[in-house]
Parts: C-alpha cells; sequence; structure tokens
C-alpha cells in the first residue's frame, strides 16, 4: 500500500443512486475526489450532478479507466460488489457497508488473497488524505493538511482524534479508518508500514479497542519495523467483560483482549500510551 | 459489533438434526404424560452450569418424571427461568469428549477444536490442551477425519469423525454460525458417537437470509450496558469507539459512568426519546452527555430528535451535548435557538457535565 494507490486515481461508487451513496458523492466531490462513474443495477443513464450512472463496473471499464471503488450498497448485496470490483480487477476497494455477514467476509477474503486488490473496511470510514482526496465518509470539513498519520478501527474515533489534532493546528496526512469488523481487508500494521515509508509522515496515531488481537499484531510492528513517534490509544477500559463465546470462546477470548492489557503491550513496544482520548492529544501536542 | 443470537439446546439440536447429525431421541415433555422412560430432564435455559444447579434429572418413573418437570421449570439459573424443557433418552456413556467448530478471526477461517477432556469439567482444560485445526478446503475433511480419530484414540473411528465434521461444517456454514460447540461429544457403550449438547450462536448480520430464522433465545444486547446503576453521567454515543471513549473520558475526569450507548448511525426522534427513557431509570443520574461525531450521520437529524425528546420530557436532567461533522452549522442554530448549549469538544462537554455535578 501507497501513497499513489491511496490517491484514488478515476474514483467510481457503487450504489451510487442510494441515498447514503449519493450525499456522499457529493461530499467527496467537494473534498477534492475525482469521482469518473457511479454504478446502480438498472439505473444506466441516470446522473448524480452529472456524475454518468452505469449498471456494471465492467460497463465502466468500456468507457474509461477504473482504479478505485468506494461500496455504498446494502449489506445484503456488499458481498456481491466487492467481488464484482475484485473480479474486474480494482486495485483499490473502499467498503462503508456495515453489517456483512462474517461468512460472507469469510469468502471474500479468500478471493482478495488470489487478486491484485487491496480491500479497506468493511464497516469503514474510509480514506482521508486532507487538501487531496476523500474516499468515503471522513469529515473533510474537520481535517487539515500535514504530516501526522492516522489510523483507527473506529469510525466515529476517527473523527474525533482528527478534529482535536484539527482544533490544535497540528495536521493529518493520511486519516485511515480500517474498520471495527473482526474480518477485515487492512490491518493496522499494513497502514504503519504505509506510515513508516512516507517521508512526509512524522507522527502516528493508532486508536483500537477492546476484542480481537489486531492490537499486539501492530505492536510487535512498532518495536520491530518503526522509528517514528507512535502516540497510541485503545477504547474500553471501563468496558464490562465481553460476550462470551461458550466454552470456545472463553478459551480464545482472555483478559489478554482488555483495553488495559493492549495499552500495557503497546507502551512495552515503544509506543506511547494515554487511557483517554483527550489526554492522547494532549501528549501529541 | 457482531450481534449474537445464541440458541437454547433444543433449538440448536433441531438444526444438529437437520444436518444428519446424531443426536439423543427426545421429545418436549407434556406435564401429564411421558412419550418415554427412563429420560433426562433438561432445563432450557441461555446459560451453562445447569447440571451443578439442579437442571439437569434423570427420571425412571411417571411420578419422578412428574415432580422433576414441577421442580425444574421453576429452578431459576443464573437469573433465567426455563420457558422450555428438553426430555432426552438417557445414554449409556462410555466417554465424553470436546468438539467445536468456530471462526478464527486472525486466520479468516472456520477452525475446528477438540479436547478429550469433555463434559462438565471442560472449563478446566488449559487452553494449550485443545487440538486445533483449520479448515481450508472440502479436501481437508480425510485428514482431519484420521487425526481427530488419532488424537482422541477412536483408531475404528476415522470415517465416522470425518462424516460428523463435514456435517458439522456445512451446518455452521449453511446457517451463518458463529459457533458450534457439541460438549459432550458422547461416546455411547455401544460405540455410536452422539452430541449430548450442543451450543449453537448465529450471525444476527445473516438474518436478511434467515427468513425461518424465529427462536426463542433472546438476541445479546450489546449497544446498550449498564455500567453502575447509581452513575452520575449517562452517557450517549454514536459507533462503538466513540461511545467507549466518551465512558472512558467521563471516568478519567473523576465522573461516575453510568452506562454504556452506541445508538448508531440512524439516530432519529425515536430512538433517542428511547435511550432518554432508559437513561431516567438512574436513580443517581444528574446530567446526561451526549457526544456524536457525525459521518454518515447528520447533526441536524440528531439535534431535532433532542429538541423533541427534550420537549417531551420535562423532568430530563440538564444535557451537555457536544456534536460535530455534517451538518453541524445547522445543527448548532437549533439547538442554540431552542436554549440547547452546544460543545465544541468532548473534554468541554465534561466541563460541562462536571459543573451539573456538586
Amino acid at each position: 500500500m501507497n501513497e499513489s494507490l491511496l490517491s484514488g486515481g478515476n474514483v467510481i461508487v457503487q450504489g451510487i443512486t442510494g441515498s447514503h451513496g449519493a450525499f456522499h458523492t457529493r461530499a467527496m466531490v467537494a473534498a477534492g475526489t475525482n469521482i469518473v462513474a457511479g454504478t446502480s443495477p438498472g439505473k444506466a443513464g441516470q446522473d448524480i450532478d452529472g456524475i454518468p450512472v452505469y449498471n456494471s463496473i465492467a460497463d465502466i471499464q468500456a468507457d474509461m479507466r477504473v482504479d478505485t471503488t468506494v461500496i455504498f450498497v446494502p449489506a445484503a448485496h456488499a458481498k456481491g460488489a466487492i467481488i464484482e470490483a475484485i473480479n474486474a480487477q480494482v486495485p483499490l476497494i473502499v467498503c462503508i457497508t456495515e453489517g456483512i455477514p462474517i461468512h460472507d467476509m469469510l469468502q471474500i477474503k479468500q478471493r482478495l488473497k488470489k487478486s491484485g486488490s487491496r480491500l479497506i473496511g468493511p464497516n469503514c470510514p474510509g480514506i482521508l488524505m486532507p487538501g487531496k482526496t476523500k474516499l468515503g465518509i471522513i469529515p473533510a470539513n474537520l481535517s487539515l493538511p500535514g504530516t501526522v498519520g492516522i489510523v483507527s478501527r473506529s469510525g466515529t474515533l476517527t473523527y474525533e482524534a482528527m478534529a482535536s489534532l484539527t482544533q490544535r493546528g497540528i495536521g493529518q496526512k493520511y486519516v485511515i479508518g480500517i474498520g471495527g469488523d473482526p474480518i477485515n481487508g487492512t490491518s493496522f500494521t499494513d497502514c504503519l508500514e504505509l506510515f513508516q515509508n512516507d517521508p512526509d509522515v512524522d507522527r502516528i496515531i493508532l486508536i483500537g479497542e477492546i476484542g480481537g488481537t489486531a492490537e499486539y499484531d501492530a505492536a510487535d510492528y512498532i518495536a520491530t519495523h518503526v522509528t517514528k513517534p507512535v502516540y497510541a490509544y485503545i477504547t474500553g477500559h471501563y468496558a464490562p467483560e465481553g460476550v462470551q463465546l461458550g466454552h470456545a470462546g472463553a478459551i480464545l477470548h482472555t483478559l489478554h483482549e482488555s483495553a488495559n492489557a493492549k495499552t500495557a503491550y503497546l507502551q512495552s513496544s515503544g509506543a506511547h500510551t494515554a487511557t483517554n482520548l483527550v489526554s492522547l492529544i494532549d501528549f501529541v501536542n | 459489533m457482531i450481534e449474537r443470537v445464541k440458541l437454547l439446546e433444543y433449538e440448536a439440536k433441531r438444526i444438529l438434526k437437520a444436518g444428519s447429525i446424531p443426536i439423543p431421541k427426545s421429545y418436549i415433555p407434556d406435564p401429564n404424560e411421558p412419550q418415554f422412560l427412563p429420560a433426562v430432564i433438561k432445563s432450557q435455559v441461555p446459560t451453562g452450569g445447569r447440571g451443578k444447579a439442579g437442571g439437569v434429572v434423570v427420571v425412571n418413573t411417571e411420578d419422578e418424571y412428574k415432580s422433576a418437570l414441577g421442580k425444574i421449570s421453576k429452578l431459576e439459573i443464573k437469573g433465567f427461568l426455563p420457558k422450555t424443557l428438553l426430555a432426552e433418552e438417557a445414554l449409556a456413556i462410555d466417554r465424553e469428549l470436546y468438539l467445536s467448530l468456530l471462526i478464527d478471526k486472525p486466520s479468516a477461517s472456520i477452525m475446528v477444536m477438540a479436547n478429550s477432556n469433555g463434559g462438565v469439567e471442560v472449563e478446566e482444560n488449559s487452553e494449550d490442551s485443545y487440538w486445533k485445526q483449520s479448515i481450508t478446503g472440502k479436501s481437508d475433511f480425510d485428514a482431519i477425519g484420521q487425526s481427530l480419530a488419532d488424537y482422541y484414540d477412536l483408531p475404528d473411528k476415522t470415517f465416522v469423525l470425518q462424516d460428523l465434521v463435514e456435517k458439522l461444517y456445512h451446518c455452521l456454514v449453511t446457517n451463518d454460525a458463529l459457533l458450534l460447540e457439541i460438549n459432550p461429544l458422547v461416546i455411547t457403550k455401544d460405540g455410536q458417537v452422539v452430541a449430548g449438547d450442543c451450543k449453537m450462536e448465529l450471525d444476527d448480520a445473516a438474518a436478511f437470509r434467515h427468513p425461518d430464522w424465529d427462536f426463542e433465545a433472546e438476541k445479546t444486547e450489546s449497544n446498550f450496558v449498564t455500567l453502575d446503576e447509581k452513575g452520575t453521567v449517562a452517557t450517549v454515543a454514536n459507533g462503538a469507539g466513540l461511545a467507549m471513549a466518551t465512558v472512558d473520558a467521563v471516568a478519567d475526569a473523576g465522573l461516575v459512568p453510568a452506562n454504556f450507548l452506541d445508538i448508531g448511525g440512524g439516530a432519529n426522534e425515536a430512538s433517542v426519546l428511547a435511550a432518554f427513557k432508559r437513561l431516567m431509570e438512574y436513580e443517581g443520574l444528574k446530567v446526561i452527555i451526549i457526544n456524536i461525531f457525525a459521518g454518515i450521520t447528520r447533526c441536524d437529524e440528531v439535534a431535532k430528535a433532542i429538541i423533541a425528546a427534550r420537549d417531551q420530557m420535562p423532568s430530563l436532567p440538564p444535557l451537555a451535548v457536544r456534536l460535530a461533522g455534517t451538518n453541524y452549522e445547522q445543527a448548532a442554530e437549533l439547538l442554540t435557538d431552542h436554549g440547547i448549549a452546544i460543545q465544541p469538544s468532548l473534554a468541554d462537554a465534561i466541563t460541562a457535565a462536571k459543573k451539573e455535578i456538586i
């Protein structure tokens, strides 16, 4: 994953005629994104503020190159939309849709492995490069161009971190929400690698959550590969013990997944940590 | 956040039966007359440990049957009263094993877990003692049957176990299950392999393709959690991450958060009103912090919802409202017109909340 991939190129929107799709297409255009077309089965020939609507990605590709797709289709059709984009060899797929069944994601991961496409999400706010391009729903008016890289599992918490930095005059090069689902396309580690290798980025903010083990992989990567300062916050310090997955779950989901355990591990891996976001942002300042 | 539908044993076993997986003969007991005896009467409650709590009783006579039905139907187990009981044939048990299929998130695959020590004592097994194997393709079942037979030390059951795992796999996939746990997997004295108990959890996100889903088990609620009944600060936020972060910040500021509440992306008048009604049940409540960061949500819609809800609830405690994001300007104007102060950041909302708590 590199800056040129995330810059979007020719961007399309799958589900462009839906209420979210149309609303956020306009917001993306306003933020500087080059949206060339959209899909909505059976609605070819319509347009959204002059952006042409097609029935399928293949139909768009007959007319122009597609570098990125942003997906807003409902959960019941999201697997089909992602697989369509993989089959069309779209290099970057950003899936905003929330509530995709986990068995659908298992199948999508199998297909991704055999493809050249990168998936961001699902159930994510997407990517914002302030002043350049917006692929998703991150509110661009609360960002500021700069040198911080933000990566987060949470949608709204990503905005919170970004807006807090902006309020203090600290700008961002990348704001990336990788999504809150247990199985997703792009990991913390992928984003840390991007930030470490981009000479424009001088500080990194990582926001994790209780549950799962993705933050441990991130911490190991920080310890071994990241030389830039990392500021990390894990949300959910006061969350009661999580939902149990029967006996099997109780075995696989231990205190290891708590905010305290993850924070301690990130700290021992060299990250600066805080127990709430307000303190973390004060730290970056 | 995944919403899981936890099935009761009898519901899970119906699904196993439809998948041709061997289960004990059973019936839903009629209070007047047993279908067969002897039988095991089992309380159908959505929790573990019912055997130790007296919720599983072997009955041999009609008197024992009637007395057990009466007792178990009134027996509360970890706060649950059974709506249904299950009667099963009493198996002649030789061995009790553990077998489950679940979704392993880090590897994004379906994993088989086994332990040769099954039954009620399974909690004493250490994590390292489990046999684990990912299913990566249909050709894996032969190998899994062989290695499971070796692991359980059941050399004559290779094909039975292969067939069982394959059927459980299809059951997991076709029912959009997150977990299918057979514990105990019973080896009977005459060598049959039978699912003695079954715990099954379904992925509620897939409900749209299962119009037949209709279960007694209720969905676990994950969007609203009480943290402290005596808390003074109630919290409302959108997105699980922001909702948890709001609680973290409130607690770190020395205040006592009563709850966690994620009202999600579709915050509207009805959902805000419903949230306020639940929060009003906290007796020590002094202030409600609302922390909404709108991406797909629109601030003006949330503002309208807050105003409408407040107008319908005159006894609502003070609100510390922080909105940001999409359509913020319209929202700020609406709230200001209705005399509700709007805070620029979460830190400011917490400062405002502190002033209400003396």
